[in-house]
């Protein structure tokens, strides 16, 4: 009881820097996860048309994502040095895998007589991406985008070790209080407020973007 | 599906203005790191509120830095302008990689010199106050036994149960063997989480502990600490550092430092870091209280202790 008591206190003494770091907590993972869709889309559409890299680049985004974060991080540290574009860079490396695996896998499952029927009807191969291939994929390349985010957000959390700041900086100032559960809640629960709140719109989305399966595409 | 590649291409030029809302690359930010302690991050705000009142600079912190070379590396390599707490006993051994001396005046002039001559950055004044190990004991057996240094708890000692941080035992030079040679063996030694060596001491589950001498919990568990009459611990005086760079821009930033030199005792800085670690306020806000109780130095020599 008393934890609440302090964590109230803590929160309304301090809502407007609890504000400050959430924001710069979401522009981070968002920032991630941009960067890593702006590579991985492609490489996933890529891959899917030549099926021999796609087993080497899977294989390569799963070591990527077995790396602990915060070794990771430390050892970009040393490259990019201290900062935002440190943790954003490490969460856009735990993004690809995700974003990749989901473009390619709904590339491969669109299905192969619509290809044909547009290949047929005289579409080019970037005509056939764009209106036929990628809104029939959109749905689960949203879905990975999804899956990115949320770990975005938890990646971003251990960026106050290297001085990135957000909502990891306020838990990590709980840890060294003598009696710091407040605070660290104070950080913790935003954090997971966001990331089920990412979930949930990204869901949204994604489901607003399910190709209409009506007769039209399916008149085989 | 045109308006998803109008959204994504917006984002992307959005993007393209280096991140805005995270790291604000103008020139004029100056860039404060701190260590992850409550004193650091203090101290930085400090000197934040400070430089953003008195120059037309900006600044920036960087907290929760894991150690004075995470600092020290920082700095070198231009990521910080400025580092708010450094100790002049562990930049000695760690950046300098020298040996420690045990005179404060010494050590001081030392890092003073060598961080101009090797690194190009000012070893600025320092705050006042000291970081040190020291060992302290709860206020009633110190009021009891008429004890004030700590060769006074020689007699005492072979009872003593002595808990101490994980990390120092091991120290080569300040550690428990050094301290042996200096001082005397305690009956027995708990090497400990930090966090629970005060807590410890205040249950009594301790009589003795290796405590960090500007903690905040030193007040909040009625401890006392003892006067180090054999000087077996280096010192470790804080001070800011900044890059030279930065002072050529913006030398009124020598004069803030100035302002702050000898301005906070250890017992005060005490007191801020009670604020932020046992009464849980915001760093900011603690600093903020401290400047403004004292009207921002600005008439120099007064206000302060």
């Amino acid at each position: 009881m008393e934890t609440l008591e302090q964590f109230i206190s803590y929160v309304s003494n301090n809502g407007g820097y609890i504000w400050v770091q959430f924001y710069r907590h979401f522009l981070m993972a968002a920032y991630g996860v941009l960067f890593a869709a702006i590579i991985s889309i492609p490489l996933g559409i890529l891959i899917s048309k030549y099926g021999k890299l796609s087993s080497w680049v899977l294989a390569f985004g799963s070591i990527i994502q077995t790396i602990p974060a915060l070794g990771a991080m430390a050892v970009i540290m040393i490259v990019l040095g201290l900062g935002a574009n440190t943790a954003i860079f490490t969460l856009m490396l735990y993004s690809i895998l995700p974003i990749t695996q989901n473009t390619y896998v709904g590339m491969k499952n669109v299905d192969k007589n619509i290809i044909e029927a547009g290949y047929a009807s005289g579409m080019t191969k970037f005509q056939l991406l764009r209106m036929v291939e990628l809104p029939l994929a959109i749905s689960v390349i949203m879905a990975g985008l999804r899956t990115a985010i949320v770990i975005g957000i938890g990646v971003a959390a251990i960026g106050a070790f290297v001085g990135a700041g957000g909502l990891g900086a306020i838990i990590l100032t709980g840890t060294n209080a003598t009696d710091g559960t407040a605070i660290i809640l104070a950080g913790a629960i935003p954090t997971a407020l966001m990331a089920i709140a990412a979930d949930v719109i990204m869901g949204w989305i994604e489901r607003k973007l399910q190709p209409v399966k009506s007769s039209k595409t399916r008149t085989t | 599906m045109k308006k998803a590649i109008l959204m994504l291409i917006l984002l992307v030029m959005l993007t393209g203005c280096s991140l805005p809302g995270l790291s604000s690359t103008t020139k004029d930010t100056i860039k404060i790191g701190a260590l992850g302690t409550s004193e650091s991050y203090i101290l930085a705000e400090m000197l934040a509120i400070m430089i953003e009142r008195e120059t037309d600079a900006g600044t920036e912190l960087v907290t929760h830095l894991g150690s004075s070379i995470v600092q020290h590396q920082g700095m070198m390599r231009g990521d910080l302008d400025i580092t708010s707490t450094r100790y002049t006993g562990t930049d000695l051994s760690g950046a300098l990689g020298m040996d420690p001396v045990t005179d404060p005046d010494e050590a001081l002039s030392i890092v003073t010199r060598e961080f101009q001559d090797r690194f190009n950055q000012t070893w600025g004044p320092t705050y006042g106050f000291e970081n040190s190990y020291s060992v302290a004991v709860t206020e009633e057996f110190a009021q009891e036994n008429n004890i004030e240094t700590i060769s006074d708890l020689e007699p005492f000692a072979d009872d003593l149960r002595f808990g101490v941080d994980n990390a120092w035992v091991n120290r080569k030079g300040d550690g428990y063997d050094g301290f042996q040679e200096t001082y005397y063996s305690f009956g027995e030694i708990f090497p400990m989480n930090i966090g629970l060596v005060y807590q410890a001491a205040a249950a009594g589950s301790m009589d003795v502990v290796l405590a960090y001498s500007s903690d905040g919990r030193i007040k909040e568990f009625d401890l006392v600490v003892l006067e180090d009459d054999r000087r077996f611990f280096p010192p470790y005086d804080a001070s800011p550092v900044i890059a030279n760079e930065t002072l050529e821009k913006h030398p009124e930033i020598l004069d803030i430092l100035e302002k702050l030199h000898n301005k906070i005792s250890t017992e005060k800085m005490q007191e801020l870091n009670y604020n932020a670690d046992v009464e849980l306020m915001n760093p900011r806000k603690v600093a903020e209280d401290f400047l403004e109780s004292n009207n921002y130095f600005m008439n120099e020599g007064k206000g302060g202790q």
